[in-house]
């Protein structure tokens, strides 16, 4: 066998490891080993890859951004952050048709912008928000779907844990894929509140009504979100400003929404332990995942199989959009399946080099890089919303064990058509995503 | 949780647990060092720029030199400090994930296989597992001893690279026992057909 048949027939080895549930981490390791052992003809060299793998993959500055921004999300909502940016986008919206609901997906938004995970914004809204939904008469599976849906925005409201891994493994900068990914964050969120407005308009009975809010009360729960406020503004501002790097931001923002914790009187001892562990289970998983995906990428790129398989695709004539509109379609498959985190960690060093090389009509391969994360991003967000198993349905749906998943189902494809329409405009309009980098000239 | 289960293996089970969330919880004291000494440099650095602004040297020229003085900036080398402590700290959330069964797998194939050949995956997996962080620690403490050899150190801070290794290596060795542990619990309950171990599904 070539070193490049080695590569490609790693791949189906590789899925079939991961479909019969053997952690994708330690499939991705165990296949980089027995490759690069075939590579290399024996035991010697793949023993000292992995010698300098076990200690540099972990001695990352720029992924201990990771755990803390994972530690801000835990500590955000210990300082009651969550409850205070529903409380606040109730007051303003709960009132209109599907209002509450939208107040969700508002609060989804601002908890995104202080949490980079879909499943941890999901499940830490659905806490707060399902119990109202239900007081206010929402039917359960458009409530459920709701916060599944929501539950997206957190990780494409920066800052989010998968761009940063994005940005490691295409050597892009992280506070520059932050700042693109901020317009079709929003564009997002209006998406939703607009599929909430008309799913309430053809299932009148889906939602209740829910009385107006004073107006004194309405700045007073709006006051009550400044804590949030700020931290985003340190965070965001800082890294694009330049004042500090992206690692340094999610340290002053675990620290800032720690403070916050500490003040509120929501941080003892006991809490704080519950967030280090839950905080460390995470972490580990996503550094397996990371530590196996390194290996076996670098068995990969010593095969050859991705040059070739990008020369054979450059060679082949075929339309960039279409190619590209292939790849999304394959991510929207395996979106079904996997995770994000190790969809992208699996695909990116195959798809990269392929889309790196085509002509999209853009201004560099940093624009076309910055555009296609965050298009990616977007696509593999859609596969923790789709029926049959999207993780944020399973998640929200656990939450609430009265509404049948079938009902999350129903309601939740009014959101994945949302997230099409949003992704067919940014594609056809890159301007959207780039718009920023090209103002301040990026 | 562990269900019919004797009391000798639930007293090792929740040994086992103690262990791991331990490590766990000085994972994360670690890290929450490393944000506070980032926080601290930032603040250090931002000061500093502020102090040797042109309207801040003309009108508190005291204040600011003796501050300056002082030695107010950003922490030199606590970007070494970070990465020397990583893999320590990593590393040490390893054992909780792998007892708790908190790494990502894609179960949707599985479920509709009967269950012994379920519990046969979960034997086969763990055993992979643990074969796999032996080798990993292995390598590490390997690596050690070439840091030590050459006396290896960082450049700004001097921070000598084994300890980074040796702390790292703590912690392996933590995850490999827990590794082996659940290795040899799922053995016994494929020979016995009990359930010793029940792990929920994967968080992703």
């Amino acid at each position: 066998m070539t070193d490049i048949a080695l590569g490609v027939a790693s791949f189906p080895a590789l899925l079939l490891l991961i479909f019969l549930r053997v952690p994708i981490g330690l499939a991705m390791f165990l296949v980089g080993m027995a490759g690069y052992y075939y590579l290399t003809g024996g035991m010697k060299l793949t023993f000292s890859v992995l010698k300098s793998h076990t200690y540099s993959e972990f001695s990352s500055y720029s992924l201990s951004i990771v755990p803390m921004f994972l530690l801000m999300g835990h500590f955000a909502t210990l300082g009651g952050m969550s409850t205070a940016l529903f409380k606040a986008a109730e007051a303003f919206l709960g009132h209109r048709r599907g209002g509450v609901a939208m107040s969700a997906v508002g609060a989804c938004a601002g908890f995104g912008a202080i949490c980079g995970s879909s499943l941890a914004t999901a499940a830490t809204m659905g806490q707060v928000a399902l119990p109202e939904l239900r007081r206010y008469g929402y039917s359960g599976g458009f409530s459920t779907a709701t916060l599944a849906a929501g539950g997206t925005l957190g990780i494409l409201i920066p800052p989010s844990v998968i761009l940063v891994i994005y940005a490691t493994l295409t050597e892009q900068n992280i506070a520059k894929l932050f700042l693109a990914a901020f317009i079709p964050g929003i564009l997002a969120a209006i998406g939703y509140m607009l599929t909430i407005s008309i799913y309430v308009r053809l299932h009148p009975d889906a939602a209740g009504v829910r009385p107006p809010v004073p107006m004194r009360e309405r700045f007073k729960a709006l006051a009550a979100v400044w804590p949030v406020l700020m931290v985003f503004l340190a965070v965001i501002g800082g890294i694009n400003l330049g004042v500090f790097s992206p690692t340094e931001g999610a340290a002053v923002g675990a620290a800032g929404t720690g403070l916050i914790a500490l003040l509120s009187g929501g941080l003892s001892w006991p809490k704080l332990a519950e967030s280090f562990l839950a905080t460390g289970r995470n972490t580990a998983m996503i550094f397996f995942i990371v530590f196996g995906a390194a290996f076996y990428n670098a068995f990969l790129a010593r095969s050859g199989a991705p040059q070739a398989l990008s020369d054979f695709i450059a060679g082949s004539g075929l339309s960039p959009w279409l190619i590209l509109t292939i790849i999304l379609v394959l991510y929207l498959i395996f979106g079904c399946i996997m995770d994000s985190l190790s969809m992208i960690l699996l695909t990116i060093p195959i798809f990269w080099p392929i889309i790196s090389t085509l002509d999209f009509g853009l201004n560099s391969t940093e624009e076309v890089a910055i555009w296609f994360g965050i298009i990616v991003l977007i696509v593999v967000e859609v596969g923790l919303i789709t029926p049959p198993v999207g993780m944020n349905l399973f998640v929200i749906n656990s939450m609430d064990r009265k509404t049948p998943i079938v009902e999350t189902y129903r309601a939740v494809m009014y959101f994945v058509a949302s997230d099409m329409v949003r992704v067919v405009v940014l594609i056809l309009f890159p301007g959207i995503t780039l718009f920023f980098l090209r103002l301040f000239g990026g | 949780m562990p269900r019919h289960s004797t009391g000798a293996h639930r007293r090792l089970y929740r040994l086992m647990l103690r262990l791991s969330q331990t490590m766990a919880i000085l994972g994360g004291i670690v890290l929450t060092g490393l944000i506070v000494l980032i926080v601290i440099s930032v603040a250090g650095r931002s000061l500093n720029t502020v102090l040797h602004l042109g309207f801040v040297e003309n009108s508190f020229p005291q204040m600011a030199k003796s501050l300056l003085d002082w030695g107010v900036g950003p922490i030199l080398g606590e970007y070494e400090v970070v990465e020397t402590s990583m893999p320590f700290t990593i590393l040490a959330f390893m054992p909780l994930c792998l007892l708790t069964g908190g790494h990502a797998s894609v179960d949707l194939f599985t479920q509709r296989l009967p269950q012994n050949l379920n519990r046969f995956i979960d034997l086969v997996v763990a055993v992979l597992f643990a074969v796999s962080f032996l080798l990993i620690t292995w390598r590490l403490f390997d690596g050690m001893s070439g840091k030590m050899r050459y006396n290896e150190s960082t450049t700004l801070m001097q921070i000598p690279v084994w300890k980074a290794y040796a702390a790292a290596f703590v912690s392996a060795v933590v995850t490999c026992v827990v590794a082996v542990y659940v290795a040899i619990v799922r053995l016994i309950e494929s020979l016995t057909g009990r359930v010793m171990l029940q792990i929920g599904g994967a968080e992703h």
